[in-house]
């Protein structure tokens, strides 16, 4: 090699030969090689975890943003939302989000979302993380096969999740009451379910609750199962003092349905989810035997309807059957007159049941045409009637009475009527009052002041006769004992007629007035009434009076010569 | 063109790499190793060209999913939240923090990206074996060894971020996919800036026959 470098001629170590080992391609390429295929693979990961787009629509969205507000299940989360807009038509919002992977299965298109805030009932807080992490929105999936990728979410949550073993059922109620969504169920005061939904009946004329019980207790729901609203206290007067009944304090701050199996409807058929029950307003209600259909009847009363309200009952034999559901003046064209109609309905079902050999909830309906047979056969041939009855004489409020009147006058219930008119016998108070004035009538009769003065003339006439004997007969007796026989004739033909008729007419009074007091006592009067007890004390009096007036007449009767010598011991005339 | 300026190599001698041992080489072709330490001889570092552009091809893979997978993952109560760097970029952008933004986009976009380009910029004026301008390719060169190992600042922040805010269950950072890429990034620019030989830069200045192979 050339030395000639101008470098100072030191002596330059040589370099030992090397053995070649070289590759066709530098082993360095593999490093972006290496860099390339980690790039891929994690973009390809991505790819592959990337979940299903959806989208959401909501009424409201309420603490719903974008990049911030999470999708859970099981308080898992599992998506999140990427955006929220308003919709075309500006009356809902869309919520899109990104699902993860994972779930993909579960997004069928029943799926449920709802936004889950916090939310305080008096059956308890929930959502209470919402606090802290702000609204999110829950997951629930649906049980479709189907995929779905737009949905529209609950405004309420949903009271049961699907993963929930138990049945739903459906209760008719006339008003919702106190209960609420939450409001739980009880079966021998566990709480077994709860209120999932309400909403009025599309008729509007009723209120359809909706149940969820848990499994297992929703195997105890048959056809025979009553339930009635348990919301409250119920106070009941009995004959061991007062009973307060009420499921659990809970249920009388937010309200409660209860349900029981009466023993004797116990073994019926189980029933099919969603099965409609009537809701009644209690216990007592819901066990007492179900009515069936109410039909509806026009009463026409012809005397006062004052004591009577609408809802008093409608009783049979002392049970209640119906209810009284409106009471009216009704102008009468016939007549030209304004006569009162009371209109009722009666569950005929109450004293109908028995009456078809069926088992009482066997077969629930009979054909209308056959229960109106039934009903015009009670009326024609067993004279069943409405009355007006008394229900207490303190209070004087009514009652319309059901009951057979076999004396009655033929009548039938007219069916052209709207209601039907059902035919009515006078009532008890109207017996009652005329019975009362007839009394009051006969004491009027009784001449009290004939007999006054009667009697007032016989002692008078007595007094003159007594007078006469003291002033001229007593001297000439003493003068001439030869008058006696005279003046002895004349008290017989004078005195005893007098005395007599006098008596007469006493024991007439007296027996007039026995004869009221009787006839009073018969018409129910009080026994203790005061004045039942003052004209008595005055009869009787009378009476005392008479049997003196009597015993003296008597006394002189038999021996006049007593008004001259004094009584002395009888001896034959 | 005037004399060029004597080098160890027109000069017919060859330096170890290792120990600094001035040699003669065995063969004009083949260097041979080194006397002293037995380091394979070369007049250049061997294959710089190519070793260079393979480490600048893998930082560039590299770079792209650097830049779009996430960095950080940062769990608060509220919401999860992925963060690549240029979303942390524009969240402090637009939350007025302009200046570390500023700091974050240069120092984890633009010097990244800027290295890629002056390694590719150098290697492409040795490759065509061009004069111009030697002494600022070689400062540029310089700038590069120089920043190198700084540029590992995001991957730092975002490991001391992450073993800091640790409030579980209220709040948690976790390091993203991007981050081994971005430090990929980071050391295969560094490779590429130590394979480069810079001399190949002064080597069109002289007609050197002793480039070797
Ligand atoms: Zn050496």
């Amino acid at each position: 090699m050339a030395e000639d470098s101008g470098l100072p001629n030191v002596p330059v170590p040589e370099a030992e030969i090397a053995p070649k080992r070289r590759l066709p391609i530098s082993v360095v390429w593999f490093i972006p090689l290496l860099a390339a295929l980690a790039g891929v693979g994690v973009a390809v990961q991505q790819y592959l975890a990337e979940g299903p787009a959806i989208q959401i629509s909501f009424r409201s969205g309420e603490g719903v943003e974008a990049g911030k507000t999470t999708i859970k299940y099981k308080d898992i989360e599992i998506g999140q939302v990427t955006g929220v807009r308003l919709s075309e038509d500006y009356t809902r919002i869309l919520v899109t989000a990104k699902m993860e992977k994972s779930v993909e299965k579960l997004l069928g298109s029943d799926a449920k979302f709802w936004i889950v805030k916090p939310r305080v009932t008096l059956s308890g807080i929930s959502g209470i993380g919402t606090l802290l992490s702000g609204n999110f929105i829950r997951f629930e999936p649906g049980t479709s096969r189907v995929p779905g990728r737009e949905f529209t979410g609950l405004e309420t949550p949903p009271a049961v999740t699907q993963d929930l073993p138990g049945r739903e059922y459906r209760l008719r109620a006339d008003t919702l009451g106190s209960l609420g969504v939450g409001s739980p169920v009880y079966y021998r005061r566990l709480s077994v379910g709860q209120v999932i939904s309400s909403a009025l009946a599309p008729d509007g004329r009723s209120v359809e609750i909706r149940i969820f019980l848990n499994a297992p207790y929703d195997k105890f729901v048959s056809s025979g199962t009553r339930f009635w609203e348990a919301s409250g206290v119920d106070v009941t007067a009995g004959v061991d003092g007062f009973t307060v009944q009420t499921e659990s304090f809970l249920s009388l701050v937010i309200g409660g349905i209860a349900f029981e199996t009466p023993p004797s409807l116990e073994g019926y058929h189980p029933v099919p989810d969603n099965a409609v029950f009537l809701l009644a307003a209690d216990r007592t209600a819901a066990l007492s035997p179900q009515e069936g259909e109410a039909d509806p009847y026009a009463l026409h009363f012809d005397e006062q309807l004052r004591g009577l309200s609408v809802g008093a009952p409608v009783n049979f034999m002392g049970l209640q059957v119906g209810e009284v559901t409106g009471i009216r003046l009704e102008f009468d064209p016939a007549t030209e007159s304004v006569g009162t109609r009371v209109d009722i309905v009666a569950f005929p079902y109450r004293f109908l049941r028995d009456m078809k050999k069926a088992g009482p909830y066997a077969k629930k309906e009979l054909p209308p045409g056959k229960r109106r047979e039934l009903m015009q056969r009670q009326v024609v041939g067993k004279g069943l009637r409405a009355q007006l009855r008394s229900g207490s004489l303190l209070s004087g409020q009514l009652y319309v009475a059901l009951d057979y009147f076999p004396d009655a006058p033929q009548a039938m219930i007219d069916w052209s009527g709207k209601p039907p008119r059902f035919p009515t016998v006078p009532g008890e108070t109207t017996v009652l009052r005329a019975t009362l004035s007839s009394i009051l009538a006969k004491i009027d009769n009784v001449p009290i002041t004939e007999i006054g003065k009667e009697t007032k003339e016989a002692i008078a006439s007595l007094d003159r006769t007594l007078r006469l004997l003291e002033g001229e007969t007593l001297p000439e007796a003493k003068k001439s004992f030869a008058t006696l026989d005279r003046t002895l004739s004349r008290v017989d033909s004078e005195i005893v007629p007098e005395a007599r008729k006098a008596l007469e007419e006493l024991r007439r009074a007296s027996a007039a007035a026995e004869r009221a007091l009787k006839d009073a006592d018969e018409m129910l009067l009080a026994p203790d009434a005061a004045g039942r007890q003052e004209l008595l004390d005055a009869l009787r009096e009378t009476a005392r009076a008479a049997q003196a007036v009597r015993l003296l007449a008597d006394s002189l009767e038999r021996n006049p010569s007593a008004v001259i010598r004094g009584r002395k011991p009888e001896k034959p005339r | 063109m005037t004399r060029p300026p004597p080098t160890a190599a027109l000069a017919g001698f060859v330096s170890c790499g290792t120990c600094g041992l001035l040699c003669r080489p065995a063969e004009a072709g083949k260097p041979g190793e080194c006397p002293r330490c037995g380091e394979p001889l070369a007049f250049r570092l061997p294959e710089s060209i190519e070793r260079t552009w393979a480490y600048v091809v893998a930082a560039a893979v590299c770079y792209l999913p650097a830049n779009l997978l996430p960095v950080m993952t940062t769990t608060t109560i509220k919401a999860t939240t992925e963060s690549t760097i240029l979303s942390g970029v524009i969240h402090f952008y637009t939350t007025g923090s302009w200046f570390l933004a500023l700091i974050v986009l240069v120092a984890s976009v633009i010097i990244p990206l800027g290295k890629l380009g002056a390694l590719a910029y150098l290697l492409v004026t040795v490759m065509r074996r061009s004069t111009g301008r030697p002494l600022e390719r070689a400062r540029l060169f310089r700038m590069l060894k120089a920043i190198g190992r700084w540029s590992m600042l995001d991957v730092f922040v975002v490991m001391f971020v992450v073993a800091l805010v640790r409030f579980e269950p209220f709040m948690s950072v976790v390091p993203g996919p991007g981050v081994p890429f971005f430090a990929a990034v980071v050391i295969l620019t560094i490779l590429a800036a130590d394979a480069f030989d810079p001399r190949l830069i002064w080597d069109p200045a002289g007609k050197t026959g002793g480039t070797g192979g």
